[in-house]
This record gives structure tokens, sequence and C-alpha cells, in this order.
């Protein structure tokens, strides 16, 4: 019978905290170069 | 929040969000270089050149 302390996924909660920094800073990173690529493209041909 | 990763496991939700999102921009691009005024390979060039030849001819040609 499975742990009733483990979590579905299996992380510990020390994990999960370790796992969102990363996943958290990884979005932030992609969503900059995204941004950065809508600028550039609004400078070439404004859609509005 | 955090806590999410110890509902959803990561490797998987990675995998999906990476071939979403890969989908995603795929499908973005084609449509883009479907179009005219955001085709950045052919399309500017097609795009400035049909109003011209569809322009009326000159008044001293029709003399």
């Amino acid at each position: 019978m499975a742990d009733p302390k483990q979590s579905l996924s299996g992380l510990s909660e020390d994990e999960a905290k370790e796992f969102h920094g990363i996943f958290v800073s990884s979005f932030l990173a992609f969503t900059a170069v995204a941004v950065v690529a809508h600028i550039l493209v609004w400078m070439w041909r404004p859609w509005l | 929040m955090y806590r999410i990763w110890q509902i959803f496991d990561p490797r998987r939700t990675l995998v999906a969000l990476f071939a979403f999102l890969f989908v995603l921009a795929l499908l973005i691009h084609f449509i883009l270089l479907s179009t005219a005024r955001y085709n950045w390979l052919a399309g500017p060039a097609v795009g400035a050149a049909v109003p011209a030849q569809i322009a009326p001819l000159p008044p001293t040609v029709t003399q």
C-alpha cells in the first residue's frame, strides 16, 4: 500500500518547490522572448 | 502553488507542454506564412506588385 504521506506525483514538498522555481523562471524567460518577438513584429507590421 | 507538482507529474507535464507549444508555434507560423502581409519569405513582393498590376494606364497612353 502506498505511503499516505506520498503525493500523487511522488514528489516531496522540497522537490516540488525546487521544480516550481525552475519552472517559473523558465516560463518568465520564455515570456520575455515572446514579448520581444511581438515588439519586433509590431515594429515591422502592426496588426491593429 | 508549487504543490501542483505534487499532483501532476512534472515529466509528463513538461512533455505535454512542450508538445503543445511546438504544435501551436508551428500552426501560427504556417498561418502567418499563408498570409500576404505577414509572409516574411515572399509576402511583400507579391503584395506590393498586385496593386501596381491593376493600376489604370496613365492618360498619355490612352490617347
